[in-house]
Parts: structure tokens; C-alpha cells; sequence
């Protein structure tokens, strides 16, 4: 696991879930509250209108003209007192904070009966005038003109709900005012107990409505998906070994399940996929294991015992061949067709893998065959591409050089069937290409003729030859490495000995071809004709 | 390597470009046999081919030897080192070459 899990999704689901339970209550609760403000504010106005309304029945309108008229105080009398009494008893039972009838003036207003007890402090007497001013005064002249209807005429001051309600004479002509009173403080105790009852009811049903829902939620998506983290860790720490077995019991008809199966689906293809390629593996490295042997023998076919000729003094031979990735076609060859004969070859088949390997096998040993003692190499290689042409149904060629150097005379016979030239190096001078006019290459087509020529070597002669392997080695930069380096390598060691020439020219080549793969075989012979041998015969 | 036909009737002109060597042969070999059938004139184009390898020279001899028993093919426009290469391996003697 790259990064450690801070959270896991359970805590979070939870904090989740109770943030939401909280923000639903707030907002929950603020709205029910400003909706019970609201009623509650009506009920008052409802409650102190009420009240002043049925005290305006009670009173009789007329006799307030008697108390009150035009400035003039009158008389109490029994009915004064009776009303009195009357309006303290509502004002106790009710609980109003203050009750009374009041006539309006123009900024006055002269208090007729004001509800109290005769101790009470505060209380106004019959013909006390105060004056008013704000709101007070513009709600009780609506009020007193009789064109309030009842919630313009209930005033709301910071601590009591007020109502006016007007006393009507026998005409139906205003004559007083009843104002009502009732503390505001009974609203906000309202207020205050329904927040309380709602805030502990909304909390315990969101408690246990998300705690409910925790629990759903955990088992629906939490569960399974951490029966499924479980399942597919087991995998991994099992090294895929049960893949066969994997099977999770997850059978929720959602999401989850879809995601369930595919994992099932998943793991048996992923079986299946692993069983297949460890059969392919296993068949790819029998044939890889195969090949290996094939290019064991094929390069055990080229002689490569060095010095291969250790009694012979006349003659200093060495080749190398550095096969490419895949099992190739080049080949050399070098043996003794009879006591004073040395024959060299050096072929390249077209193509690679088994099928040139297989015709590098016949090219060989045919060609081998046909070099018998004072047989002209024309005529070999004419036999040996009739032979080749009969056995080749790949369409594959031989491009093939062969020499064969007569070590009393000097006389090196050679033919050459569409191979590179040679490089001769004469004692003391440089390396050359040797210019041969080519013949076809084996095996291409029927009926070819091939001629040999010939050249005289001196003791202290080398010839090198090659395939093209070498001269098309192929660096990173799409270049080819080319006669004109070959020849420069080879006369900068034309001096050393075969065995010690060839590994240079090697190590040219690696240096110039750097990382860039090799594609062909790289196949490489030198041979010195380092002094006469005495004829016996003579 | 590109390779672009051109059919006029039994008459195929094959043009060559880039290198024709052992990753490029096959594509030619699998063209060649694709197409060769009824072709009494083939005519291989080759004055943008860079290179010939000896992959690239088998494919040809076989679609000489096709093109013996079924009429004649012929190489034009071919490069100086193309060239060499034909010679080294004696290829020079059994194609026709323009």
C-alpha cells in the first residue's frame, strides 16, 4: 500500500452523517421557531384584543360621558366602583399588566378607571391625564377613529402586548378607549419550553434515525466492500496461488454486486489467463532449451581447436563466428584434402533460425565431400548447387567462398559462388580486396556453372575473408561499418598473427556498432602461409 | 521500407523505398505473393531503395524463378550500391537489370 489511509470510511460515514443530523436540527429548529413566534404573537394579539373587546360590551359607554365630559371631572358613583371592581377581578384572573379606560385627547390622554388595588403603586385616578407621543399615540387615535382592525390596534413594546379597543356610546359614537395589557414575557416563557421540548425531540430522533442509517449503510456498502478489500489482499498475499477457489459471497443485487462479480469474472479469467500462459511458458522454454542445443551443435560443426594444424609450420590459421540472437546460417571451415592441400571456406545461408541452420548443415558437409584431391573447385561447387538446388524447397542460398592452397607451390585455387571478396595481404605490403568475378550464389538456381581462378602466394601471404556480417554490422545511426573501416582495421594489425588479427578486427567492430543489437553472425577467418613446404616427392 | 503497386493489367510495377533487408523482406515476400498471380510483366522499381540484404535477395530470386515460367520481370533504377551487392553475389547474371 503507497499511502496510509488516514480515515476509514466507517468514522467517516459516521461524522459525516451526524454533521448532517446537526445542520438538519439548526436549521430545523430555527424554522419552527420563527413559525411559533409567529403564532404565538397572534394568539396574544388574539388574547388582549379579546380582552378589551368584552370589557367594551361590559361598560356602558353613555355613563363614561358622566366622569369624563369635555374636560369636566364628574362624580363617582356605585357604578363607577362596581366597574372598578369589575376590571380589577379580570385584570387578577387574566394576569394583564395593566387595564384601563382612558379618553383620548389631543395629545393627552385622561385615565377614567385604571385596574389596581387601592395600595397598588403606579396606578392612575379618575381624571389623571398623561401625555403620549410615538407609536402609542398613532395606534390608539387608528384605534380610537375605529378604522384599526384588530392586529393594527395591538401594539408589541419590548416587554407587553397592548391592545386598544374603542367604547362606544348608545349613538355608536367613541367616547373612551379600553387599553390591555398583558406582559410579554409569558410569550418568550412559551418560546423558551418549545425550544427546549422541540431541540430534545429533533436531537433524539436524528440520533436515532442516522444511527439507523449508520447501521444500514454499514451493512449494504461498508461490509461488503471490506469483505471484498479482505478477498482480494488474501489474493495477493496468497501469491495468486487459490486463484481457483476465489469465489466472494457478496449477493447484493446493487452496485456492490456488480462490483462483486466482476471481481469473480475477473479472477476466473485471470485463472484461466495464468494456467494458459504457464502452458505457453513452459512450451516456449522446451523450444528455447531445443534451440540452445541446435546452436551447441551447429557451432560444435565448426572446427575451433586453436592452433587447429600445431605440426604444420607452413601454414598459421585462425577464424571466429559470434553468432547473432537466433540460431544463423554462416559457417567456415578449413581442413586438409590431402597431405599438401589446405582448403578454407566461408559461406553465409540466407535467413536465419532453423531452417538456414539445417541448410548450413547439408551446404557444409557437401561441400567438404566434394573437395577431394585434384578436383577442380569449379566443378565442386557446379555438384555441390545441382545437390543444393534438389533439397531446397525454402528457397534459401548459399553465398559460399572456397580456397584451396597447395603448400609446396604456393598456388591458391579458389572459386566463389556470390560471396565477399578476400582481403590478400602480401608479405609487406597492406591488405587489399582481392577482385574475384563472382559466380551465382548456391542453391539458387539449377544448371549454374562456376569457374575457378587462381593466385600464387609468397611465404609471409595473408588472406582474410569474411561474411557480411561484418561489413554490415550496423550501428545505432543506421551505419554500416563497410569495407573501407574493415581494411583500415586490418592494416593497422596486418603484422599481428591470425589469432591476434581476428579478435581486434573484433573488437573494431564492438566499438563502432556500441549498444545497437547485432543482427547477423559475425564470422571471420585468417589464414597465413608462413614459408614452403618441402616437397618430398621432388 | 514502403512499397507501392501500380496494376495495369498483367502488368505489375512494384516501387521500393528504404531498406530491404530481414525485417522488410517478408513484407515484399508477402506482397509478391499476393499479387504475382497472372503478372507476365513484373517491373521492380528500385531508385529509392537504399539497401539490399541477403533476405532481401532471396525474396528476389524467388520471384525471378516465378516470373521465368510465367513471363519476364525486370529491375529498374538500381542504385550504386544495390548494385554492388548483385555483383558480389553474381545476381548480375540471372536478372534482367535496366
Amino acid at each position: 500500500m503507497a499511502k496510509k489511509r488516514k480515515f476509514n470510511l466507517q468514522p467517516k460515514l459516521l461524522i459525516g452523517l451526524v454533521l448532517m443530523a446537526i445542520v438538519l436540527m439548526f436549521s430545523l429548529i430555527s424554522i419552527l421557531i420563527i413559525i411559533f413566534c409567529g403564532v404565538m404573537y397572534q394568539y396574544y394579539s388574539w388574547v388582549t384584543f379579546d380582552n378589551a373587546s368584552v370589557c367594551s360590551y361590559v361598560i356602558d359607554g353613555d355613563r363614561i360621558e358622566r366622569y369624563y365630559n369635555n374636560g369636566k371631572i364628574g362624580e363617582k358613583d356605585d357604578y363607577y366602583e362596581m366597574i372598578g371592581d369589575y376590571l380589577l377581578e379580570v385584570k387578577n384572573q387574566v394576569g394583564l399588566q395593566y387595564l384601563y379606560v382612558a379618553v383620548p385627547e389631543q395629545d393627552n390622554i385622561v385615565y377614567v378607571w385604571d385596574a389596581g388595588a387601592p395600595d397598588e403603586d403606579g396606578i392612575h385616578k379618575l381624571g389623571e391625564s398623561i401625555q403620549m407621543f410615538g407609536e402609542i399615540k398613532d395606534v390608539m387615535q387608528t384605534a380610537y377613529a375605529g378604522g384599526a382592525d384588530m392586529l393594527d390596534s395591538v401594539l408589541f413594546t419590548e416587554s407587553s402586548a397592548v391592545a386598544f379597543v374603542p367604547l362606544l356610546n348608545s349613538d355608536n359614537k367613541p367616547v373612551a378607549l379600553i387599553a390591555v395589557s398583558i406582559p410579554i414575557e409569558r410569550v418568550s416563557r412559551h418560546v423558551e419550553t418549545f425550544t427546549v421540548l422541540a431541540l430534545i425531540s429533533t436531537i433524539v430522533v436524528m440520533l436515532i434515525s442516522s444511527f439507523f442509517y449508520y447501521l444500514y449503510i454499514r451493512k449494504i456498502l461498508v461490509r461488503p466492500l471490506r469483505n471484498l478489500h479482505h478477498a482480494v489482499t488474501g489474493l495477493v498475499s496468497d501469491n495468486m496461488e487459490h486463484l481457483d477457489s476465489f469465489d466472494l459471497k457478496i449477493k447484493t443485487r446493487d452496485e456492490v454486486g456488480d462490483l462483486a462479480n466482476g471481481f469473480n469474472q475477473m479472477v476466473k479469467e485471470l485463472n484461466e489467463y495464468i494456467n494458459n500462459l504457464s502452458r505457453v511458458t513452459a512450451e516456449k522454454e522446451r523450444i528455447g532449451a531445443e534451440l540452445d542445443v541446435a546452436t551447441h551443435i551447429q557451432k560444435s560443426m565448426l572446427p575451433c581447436t586453436f592452433p587447429a594444424f600445431p605440426d604444420r609450420k607452413e601454414i598459421d590459421i585462425y577464424a571466429t563466428m559470434t553468432p547473432a540472437k537466433e540460431v544463423g546460417g554462416d559457417f567456415y571451415d578449413f581442413f586438409m584434402v590431402d597431405d599438401r592441400h589446405l582448403a578454407i571456406v566461408m559461406a553465409d545461408v540466407s535467413g536465419k533460425g532453423v531452417p538456414a541452420a539445417l541448410f548450413m548443415v547439408i551446404g557444409k558437409t557437401l561441400i567438404k565431400d566434394h573437395t577431394v584431391p585434384g578436383y577442380d573447385l569449379g566443378a565442386v561447387f557446379t555438384e555441390v548447387n545441382d545437390l543444393l538446388c534438389e533439397s531446397n524447397s525454402e528457397g534459401l542460398f548459399i553465398t559460399a567462398f572456397e580456397g584451396v592452397l597447395d603448400l609446396v607451390t604456393g598456388e591458391f585455387n579458389y572459386v566463389n559462388a556470390g560471396h565477399e571478396m578476400p582481403f590478400i595481404c602480401r608479405s609487406g605490403e597492406n591488405f587489399a580486396p582481392y577482385k574475384i568475378k563472382a559466380g551465382f550464389v548456391l542453391a539458387g538456381m539449377e544448371g549454374m556453372r562456376y569457374r575457378a581462378g587462381s593466385l600464387t602466394l609468397a611465404p609471409g601471404d595473408k588472406v582474410f575473408q569474411y561474411t557480411d556480417g561484418v561489413t554490415e554490422a550496423t550501428n545505432s545511426d543506421n551505419e554500416l561499418y563497410g569495407m573501407e573501416r574493415l581494411e583500415n582495421v586490418l592494416n593497422l594489425n596486418k603484422d599481428s598473427a591470425p589469432a591476434e588479427l581476428l579478435p581486434k578486427v573484433k573488437e573494431d567492430i564492438d566499438a563502432f556498432v556500441g549498444e545497437a543489437p547485432q543482427f547477423d553472425d559475425i564470422t571471420m577467418l585468417c589464414l597465413e602461409y608462413k614459408s614452403r613446404m618441402e616437397d618430398n616427392n621432388e | 521500407m514502403t512499397i507501392s503497386k501500380k496494376q495495369n493489367g498483367t502488368e505489375l510495377e512494384i516501387a521500393l523505398e528504404g531498406r530491404l533487408d530481414t525485417t522488410t523482406a517478408p513484407q515484399l515476400e508477402g506482397e509478391l505473393k499476393h499479387s504475382i498471380d497472372g503478372v507476365t510483366d513484373l517491373i521492380m522499381d528500385f531508385s529509392k531503395l537504399e539497401y539490399i540484404s541477403s533476405a532481401g535477395l532471396r525474396v528476389l530470386l524467388a520471384a525471378q524463378k516465378v516470373m521465368n515460367r510465367q513471363g519476364s520481370m525486370v529491375i529498374r533504377g538500381v542504385n550504386e550500391t544495390v548494385m554492388e551487392v548483385f555483383e558480389i553475389t553474381g545476381f548480375v547474371d540471372i536478372l534482367t537489370i535496366e
